[in-house]
């Protein structure tokens, strides 16, 4: 027997399991989506197509579009770990989680 | 970012104390450690004819990598590199399994890092678990308010390096002393600091076993021939302890002495004696461990090594099977296209954008006029003068455009322009290219396709 003490790896619990996955992996998604479109889009003539009137520096259009996109792509991929979480279990009993 | 709080962020995971070991994989992984952190502080410093040699200058939409300069056109380039780098990853994990997870992944180096930095100011596993323990004292406090300060500091100096890689690094260097870094310099270097802090310091483990993608599907690249970890089973078991005089044979033991050492130094806490898992991040700090021990016991090294899983069942290891062709090809394919493409870039972009707002214009003398705006974008270091001309329709011409367009080093020249043709020659929909070439190199030629619109005949 190992004792406990040595077993250091318990569960991260669920929650916390899906939250962080949920953050980081919109982290890595929305740092290649900022990099796709900032390669081709720049941000200070975006600025200029939205108004005549609106400056806005490099650093701070790559900035709000990156976190623009960590947004978005944490709200999409929580809203879908939560239904996959939550979903109504099937009932024929085949498929029932165990 | 106080200890406490982060503490009770994860107190559902128990603290994982991991051993330290020497031995052969042991001085392997320090290695890796010092060469990759040593690069990672390093590069932005080097220069390349006076300038940054690796900078990725955001703010400019310009990258420098050594004597090379890209600009956002050359994303492909970039792409193309990825996906380079990702099917190299492929091809070395169906081969050898995760070394990448053990020696190269900046979560294990860096928090390798953050062990030693831990190690130097709480002492070795004992001692920092009997600390952890103990109630608050000065002897404590002083330890933890080190070890702080080194993880703290460390973290700052890889903000500051990271901010590096994107803005010039030499004045941002002299920036900090005035007080006069750019908010979003400054937002990007606590930003990436603290990440590093968190990660290395406090997630560590819980990043491969929970959060990493790579972790998970690696195990799609694995079969029975992959390099891996494991304990042999058939010559440690049955496993128990026994003094060294101890004769196993007659006592009917296998050559694991349960010291439970392999567990100790694991750095993902998991127990490499029941088989391969995926939290097994490949370090082979338990092969380190156990040889140690096989040595003092006489017996010999190897029951933790790494072999394949057709070793392991007396069966030969074939390292050229197809998955190896498939993956290297490939690789070879992406490679010589990269290097192919890369080789036949122009220093020069030619850009043709219609102008939406008219279709065309009527002149007197039946002329048909269509406008554009030219952008010629001019990569090399050097102002150089180029030549536009245009063709496709008969008689077509350029209406009020110099001889020699002027664009400095790394300039863009943005360029209205009025071409004409007669009515006869360019009814309907017409395919013209523009063509500039530069004056000083008649080999540098680039032609860009666009439409010239006349009236239905």
């Amino acid at each position: 027997m190992i004792s406990e003490e040595y077993r250091g790896a318990k569960q991260w619990g669920r929650d916390k399991q899906a939250v962080f996955t949920v953050v980081w992996i919109s982290f890595l998604s929305a740092a290649i989506a900022t990099m796709v479109f900032f390669a081709f889009f720049d941000p200070v003539e975006l600025g200029g197509i939205l108004d005549e009137d609106f400056d806005i520096s490099r650093d701070a259009g790559y900035a709000i579009g990156f976190f623009f996109f960590w947004v978005l792509c944490a709200f999409c991929s929580g809203v879908t770990a939560y239904l996959v979480r939550t979903a109504p279990r099937k009932r024929d009993g085949k498929h029932r989680r165990k | 970012m106080s200890n406490t709080e982060s503490a009770s962020m994860y107190e559902s995971a128990k603290k994982i104390y991991p051993r330290e070991i020497g031995g052969r994989f042991d001085k392997l992984s320090k290695l890796a450690t010092v060469t990759l952190l040593g690069l990672y502080y390093a590069v932005p410093w080097l220069l390349w004819d006076g300038r940054q040699a690796v900078l990725f200058d955001l703010p400019e939409r310009k990258f420098y990598l050594l004597g090379l300069t890209l600009w956002p056109q050359d994303f492909p380039y970039l792409a193309l590199l990825l996906i380079i780098a990702a099917l190299s990853l492929f091809f070395f994990t169906a081969l050898a399994g995760r070394l990448w997870c053990g020696f190269a992944c900046p979560q294990t180096v860096w928090t390798e890092a953050f062990i030693w930095m831990e190690q130097f100011t709480e002492g070795t596993r004992s001692q920092r678990m009997k600390l952890d323990k103990a109630p608050w004292s000065l002897t404590k406090f002083r330890k933890k308010a080190s070890k702080q300060f080194l993880w703290i500091t460390f973290s700052m100096w890889t903000g500051f390096t990271f901010v590096g890689y994107f803005t010039p690094i030499r004045e941002l260097g002299l920036d900090i002393p005035n007080l006069s870094v750019g908010g979003w310099t400054l937002f990007w270097g606590l930003f990436y600091g603290f990440a590093t802090y968190g990660n290395a310091g406090y997630m560590r483990e819980q990043v491969c076993k929970y959060m990493c993608p790579y972790a998970r599907f690696q195990s799609a690249m694995f079969d029975k021939d992959t390099l891996i970890i494991s304990y042999d089973e058939k010559r440690g078991e049955p496993r128990g302890s026994r003094g060294r005089s101890v004769d196993r044979k007659e006592a009917g033991l296998g050559d694991c002495i349960d010291c439970q050492l392999c567990v100790q130094v694991c750095p993902t806490g998991i127990d490499i004696r029941e088989g391969l898992q995926y939290e097994c991040i490949a370090c082979a700090a338990c092969i380190d461990a156990c040889d140690s021990i096989m040595d003092k016991m006489d017996y010999p090294r190897g029951l933790v090594r790494y072999t394949t899983e057709h070793n392991l069942h007396s069966e030969k290891t074939r390292v050229l099977r197809p998955r190896m062709f498939v993956y290297g090809t490939l690789l070879v394919i992406l490679c010589a296209a990269l290097v192919t493409s890369m080789s036949m870039r122009k220093p020069v972009i030619l850009d043709v954008i219609r102008d939406r707002n008219t279709l065309y214009r009527e002149l007197r003398n039946d002329l048909i006029e269509n406008i554009y705006t030219i952008k010629i974008i001019n990569q090399s270091d050097d102002a150089r003068g180029f030549a536009l001309s245009v063709s496709g329709v008969q008689g077509i011409t350029l209406d009020g455009v110099e001889d020699e367009l002027l664009v400095d080093g790394g300039g863009v020249l943005s360029l209205p322009v009025r071409v004409r043709a007669h009515r006869e020659n360019a009814y309907g929909v017409n395919e013209i290219e523009f063509t500039v070439e530069a004056t000083d190199d008649a080999s540098l030629v680039i032609g860009e396709d666009s439409r010239f619109l006349g009236p239905s005949p």
